[in-house]
């Protein structure tokens, strides 16, 4: 089972209910693909980090699927369409089961920590001796 | 070495921290040990094991003003949450949620 982000930005002069239209069509291009909705996420208008297609602004649609398969005909669909600016089809669950397994391990590492923040609190004599070995450490 | 390190410091004074480095002057060998802190890397500390593209709160931490992606001799970040950082901050772009450079 793989967990992919489906992320597209609308163009803004898209009408609100084509909005809807059009993501209900994706909705139903990737169900037929056998995928499962997990979540969804309407953000709106937003302003874009930089123009695309010399527009500022954009509908921004975020759509979590399961799925067994890929998502290559909504990728084809969402290049096609003229309306979506932009589209981003992210796989996300090895790197969140990456996260979880490294979650467990830290633990540990808190134990640790508490001899660290000593090494703080001495202004500038103190520091003026660490830097030589931290220096060598960063070469 | 200590010339080296010495020429990577001054990007650093450019973007961050400026009004500390700046009028305090000195020889090079002294002025370098005036604003060194013991970094740690922010992802470790926190605990935030998976960096997602779309915290952009987070990621802009990490985004100077000229947007370019803060490097980690500065911020002190580990390598591997520096990795995931980047290609988050690589995906936040694509999706015009930060920029790929400003001026």
């Amino acid at each position: 089972m793989r967990t992919y982000e489906v992320l597209f930005i609308l163009s803004p002069q898209v009408p609100e209910e084509e909005a809807t239209t059009l993501t209900t069509e994706f909705k139903r291009v990737a169900e037929s693909l056998g995928a499962t909705l997990k979540n969804e996420e309407a953000w709106g208008r937003r302003r874009l980090a930089y123009p695309i297609n010399k527009s500022n602004e954009g509908i921004y649609h975020l759509l979590v699927y399961e799925t067994t398969g890929g998502l290559s005909e909504l990728d084809r669909r969402m290049k096609n369409s003229d309306r979506v600016l932009r589209h981003m089809i992210v796989r996300v669950d090895e790197d969140i089961k990456r996260a979880d397994k490294l979650a467990k391990k830290n633990p540990k590492k808190e134990r640790v920590r508490p001899a660290a923040p000593q090494a703080y609190p001495p202004a500038v004599p103190a520091e003026e001796v660490m830097p030589a070995g931290s220096e060598d450490a960063q070469a | 070495m200590a010339t080296m390190t010495g020429g990577s410091k001054r990007p650093e004074g450019r973007g961050g921290d400026r009004p500390q480095g700046g009028p305090g002057g000195g020889p090079g060998g002294k002025k370098k040990f005036f604003y060194r802190r013991k970094r740690v890397c922010k992802f470790c500390v926190e605990k935030l094991e998976y960096i997602d593209y779309k915290d952009v709160k987070m990621l802009q931490q990490f985004i100077p003003e000229r947007g370019k992606i803060l490097p980690r001799r500065i911020s002190g970040t580990c390598a591997l949450h520096q990795r995931k950082l980047q290609n988050a901050i690589k995906r936040a772009r694509i999706a015009a949620l930060l920029p790929f450079a400003t001026d």
